[in-house]
């Protein structure tokens, strides 16, 4: 985000404290994460510091600090997934782009998201890539799916 | 307690008490000594009710509320351990210790252990198993001897977190951490520091700063005061780690600096082992900095004290004995002419050392060559610092503030207090400018910050000065086209100003080593002029007030008074029954650095500048001097901690400093030594007995010092009608960037010492925040000249060549570099136009 962008975004809010969980909406909204320099730019803004304004935003799950990747993966870890074995899905894409959950693969295509119900569970385990859900995945097709999207 | 409408009536466990309206029900339960555990309240925050370990039946109320939170109220039933309660809270202490290593508060043998883990060994006892460097300090402990808790029915959960090292002073544990929120609201509300937040939420959530980032990063002051409140083990000191419970307290005063802070040391048999804030004091209010919070016990207490007389012979240092040491200097000192001779007293020395040491040099050695390093600290300003000292408001007028403008203040390490009370202030509405050419911690609660670019700070001031005025005087001197600060924001500024009905100015030390510090701060001194507007200058040097009232220069005599006047002159050696000589052929410190030589030299808890520049140097200090300069008699002198005394403020306050520890080995205070040589020389009016004997002297001399034995403390500036000669003028020539030389080069001398000591060389974290030797550079330059971090680079000049380790930071301006330099270095013109280039060796 430019400078300008801030600005633009900065412009609608007086500046007081009740004003940070907006800002930071809105800023998602526009860069899909909370940056550092956000977070810097908030601080300087609302005169408070930067280490309240990150207490606040990392008290909610809704906020991300690492740049999303041009794909998402999401996988589910609901009670029926987790059953049938979602966490492996989740720990073959961790080794795949050696990341940890929430973060984003080296070469910047893909982040890892765990959720926690996508309301499809008989299709167990569900992982989600940007708007498309497969439904019965195993370890092994995981790379067959992910080839569409690089 | 009188009864009336102020106060209510409650029933505590069956017993009727008075208490006054509006407090809570612990604070009830505390002002009648009824014990209700707690964890997550301090006196000094506001309730939280986290920890939920006080609740109380109060009857009539459905549930059991947490004491901390619910107000008494007229006719309250409260009871405070009944079965019941004991088992709620017996559960609850179990749910916090599920996730706090506690095996040993809740181990079978732990009462047979305590009775056995005694043993009688030269070092601390380490018998039994000990996880916790807070043992025995840990309040999560007594609770559960309290509440007698036996064993965690919960499945123990380890949080399984790093153990933070990497930040100095102290460590971070938080797998012992309960979330009681008190370092959080410590930092928040009374430091207002705000590094300490929750972060993340539900069984994750964790204390700390943004974004995993260490405190160094975040803007962390190192005050302390979270490890103060921490209730477990989770926060420790690094250096008093393992140390346990302390015997005593000794209140006294902080000499790290002008502010003078009142300060608990802690004593365990006899070493100051740690040190915290005076709650409620009207200086610092339980508030410390980072000096004086953890440099204290490691700056008295280091293995390399010098602890007896040492004499040279040949570069050979040997160990002497008292009666040869003081034999030794008599003798050197009875054949020196008095223009031969000179004494150079530390700032850092009490009222008592500094009187003495100024006696000595002029009635024993009869000459007025007796000076302070605070001459070249402040060099060609030192008159106009003086004068505006002369003029100094107190805290308590800040306080009362509605503007406060800091020039050249940066109060993250050095005077934090005056930033608390700064941010306090902002909270309250106070405006708040800071004139500063570098980025610094007030520009978060500062409403202008007039960034001026390095070099053009008088002609900045002088301009606001101008614009203060009205009519034709506003209009007068032009502002540099690249000045740094807008016509806008200055004159945003001065309208502030004038608006203002009591402002003050705050005058901290980042200009004050500029060659033209004398024209900066004369401009200063015309704002004053303004009856609304006060200034307080912040001096670096503890005892710089005390200097002046003592007389310990050439120009000055005790009580202010100047050494060029017979009158003063007379009046003095009445007093003293001896003849005082005539002040002609003035010697000061700075001499010593230009090469001019003395015959004997005595350093009085300074340390010699550069090679040697006597035939005898006499060297009385704390720690022996670096192996390469040389001190031929070198006698070990008492720290703060270790003799009684008075130390006068930057505002003016008389504060005592207490003897918390006796002196180690053979170190004695410096006014003690100064008698015995005098003595042995067979001068008379040095058998003081005491402190007491000076302090009684001092005051018939120096009215201000009446009421030494129970100081007021209250602040009132110095009186002195002397003024102090300087060797060298102020320079004006602002000097242009080239090609040739394309950085502005400033430099600091090290700002944090005791006695003339650094404090880096001898504290561990010190060496983290107060780096020396050290060149700071934006990082955008250092892109452009491909530089980094830790490099060793080569700064040349046409008069300057330095080696200097690279330190990146956002905060340099562009085209700058900021020097901290090492303890006796000096930078020939400062600001200085230079060449920056990488050593390739």
């Amino acid at each position: 985000m430019k400078e300008t962008d801030y600005d633009k975004i900065f412009s609608r809010f007086k500046g007081v404290e009740s004003d940070i969980i907006p800002m930071l909406l809105r800023i998602q909204e526009k860069e899909g994460y909370i940056s550092e320099e956000a977070v810097m730019r908030m601080s300087r803004f609302l005169r408070i510091s930067e280490n309240q304004i990150y207490g606040v935003a990392s008290f909610y799950s809704r906020y991300r600090f690492n740049k999303p990747g041009r794909n998402s993966i999401k996988v589910c870890m609901g009670t029926a997934c987790h059953v049938h074995g979602g966490k492996f899905s989740c720990e073959a894409f961790e080794w795949q782009f050696g990341v940890k959950i929430g973060e984003r693969s080296d070469d910047g295509k893909f982040d890892l998201q765990q959720v926690n119900c996508m309301g499809c569970c008989t299709l167990a385990p569900v992982v989600q890539i940007n708007e498309d859900i497969y439904g019965h995945t195993l370890v092994t097709g995981l790379k067959e799916m992910l080839r569409k999207y690089e | 307690m009188s009864k009336g409408k102020s106060s209510v009536s409650i029933i505590i466990d069956n017993k009727p008490f008075q208490v006054p309206k509006g407090i809570t029900i612990l604070e009830a339960a505390e002002q009648n000594d009824i014990y209700i555990p707690t964890l997550c309240a301090h006196k000094e925050l506001t309730p939280f009710g986290g920890c939920r370990m006080c609740i109380v039946e109060v009857e009539g109320f459905r549930n059991f509320p947490t004491a901390c939170t619910t107000p008494v109220s007229e006719g309250m039933i409260i009871r405070t351990h009944t079965a019941q309660i004991q088992a709620m809270r017996s559960d609850i202490l179990q749910l916090l210790m599920s996730e706090h290593t506690s095996s040993c508060l809740v181990c079978a043998e732990n009462e047979e252990c305590k009775r056995y883990s005694g043993t009688i060994r030269k070092s601390g006892i380490t018998t039994g198993c000990r996880y916790c460097s807070n043992d025995d300090q840990c309040e999560m402990q007594e609770v559960a001897e309290y509440l007698g808790a036996k064993e965690i029915v919960y499945p123990i959960s380890y949080r399984n977190v790093r153990v933070e090292k990497e930040d100095p002073f102290y460590d971070r544990d938080y797998n012992l951490c309960i979330l009681c929120g008190r370092c959080v609201r410590m930092c928040q509300e009374i430091r207002t520091a705000n590094v300490l937040a929750f972060k993340h939420s539900g069984r994750k959530t964790v204390v700390g700063p943004a974004f995993g980032r260490t405190h160094m990063d975040s803007g962390c002051e190192f005050c302390g005061a979270c490890v103060s409140v921490c209730p477990t083990g989770t926060l420790s000191e690094k250096a008093r780690k393992w140390e346990g419970k302390p015997d005593r307290e000794v209140v006294t005063t902080c000499s790290f600096c002008g502010v003078g802070c009142q300060m608990r040391l802690l004593v365990k048999g006899d070493h100051v082992i740690g040190s915290l804030p005076v709650i409620g004091d009207m200086v610092n209010d339980g508030q410390l900095c980072v000096r004086g919070r953890f440099c204290v016990n490691e700056m008295v207490n280091n293995y390399q004290r010098l602890v007896r007389p040492f004499k040279t012979y040949t570069d050979i240092r040997v160990e002497i004995l008292w009666d040869e040491a003081i034999t030794t200097a008599a003798e050197q000192l009875k054949n020196c002419p008095p223009d031969q001779f000179g004494m150079v007293a530390s700032p850092n020395c009490s009222n008592e050392s500094l009187y003495v040491a100024q006696k000595f040099a002029r009635q024993a050695m009869n000459s007025h060559n007796i000076d302070t390093t605070a001459r070249s600290y402040y060099g060609s300003g030192f008159n106009e610092f003086l004068s505006l000292m002369k003029k100094s408001v107190s805290l308590d007028d800040v306080r009362k503030a509605d503007t406060i403008v800091c020039i050249g203040l940066d109060t993250r390490f050095g005077r934090s207090v005056i930033g608390v009370e700064l941010r306090k202030a902002a909270a309250r509405g106070t405006r708040i400018v800071t004139f500063n050419s570098r980025d610094h911690n007030l520009t978060l609660i500062a409403e202008k910050w007039l960034q001026p670019t390095i070099g053009h700070e008088a002609e900045v001031l002088e301009k606001l000065v101008a614009l203060t005025k009205s009519g034709k005087a506003a209009a007068a001197p032009k502002l540099p086209a690249d000045a740094g600060v807008s016509a806008d924001d200055l004159a945003c500024a001065a309208e502030l100003l004038k608006a203002s009905k009591s402002c003050v100015v705050m005058i901290g030390s980042d200009f004050l080593q500029y060659e033209n510090s004398d024209h900066i701060l004369t401009t200063i001194e015309q704002l004053a002029k303004n009856p609304a507007i006060g200034v307080m200058p912040l001096p670096a040097q503890n005892n710089l007030n005390g200097t002046f009232m003592m007389g310990a220069y050439p120009e000055l005599l005790p009580n202010g008074c100047a050494s060029s006047s017979k009158a003063s002159r007379d009046k003095l050696g009445t007093a003293w029954k001896a003849k005082l000589p005539s002040a002609k052929g003035q010697w000061c410190e700075s001499m010593l650095q230009q090469g001019s030589k003395l015959k004997v030299l005595y350093l009085v808890g300074e340390t010699p500048h550069g090679d040697k520049v006597a035939d005898f140097t006499i060297f009385q200090n704390i720690y022996p001097p670096d192996k390469a300069i040389h001190a031929d008699l070198m006698l070990p002198a008492a720290a703060f901690t270790e003799e009684d005394g008075t130390f006068i403020n930057g505002e003016g306050r008389l504060q005592k400093i207490r003897k918390a520890v006796e002196p180690p080995a053979d170190t004695m205070p410096d006014w003690k030594i100064l008698c015995l040589i005098a003595q042995e020389m067979g001068i008379k009016g040095f058998d003081y007995k005491s402190v007491k004997d000076i302090q009684k002297e001092i005051a018939s001399i120096v009215p201000a010092f009446k009421g030494y034995d129970k100081p007021s403390r209250a602040p009132g500036p110095i009186k002195c009608d002397g003024t102090l000669t300087l060797s060298a003028p102020g320079v004006e020539n602002m000097p242009k960037r080239s090609k040739k030389y394309p950085f502005l080069l400033t430099g600091s001398v090290v700002a944090h010492s005791y006695r003339g000591f650094p404090l880096s060389l001898y504290v561990n974290g010190a060496k983290t925040i107060f780096p020396e030797g050290v060149i700071e550079i934006n990082d955008e330059d250092a892109r452009k000249a491909k530089i980094k971090s830790g490099d060793d680079v080569i700064v040349e000049s046409g008069t300057l060549k330095g080696h200097w380790r690279v330190s990146v930071i956002a905060r340099q301006p562009r085209g700058t570099v900021h020097v901290r330099l090492r303890l006796g270095e000096t930078v020939s013109h400062n600001p200085h136009a230079v060449s920056m280039r990488k050593n390739d060796v």
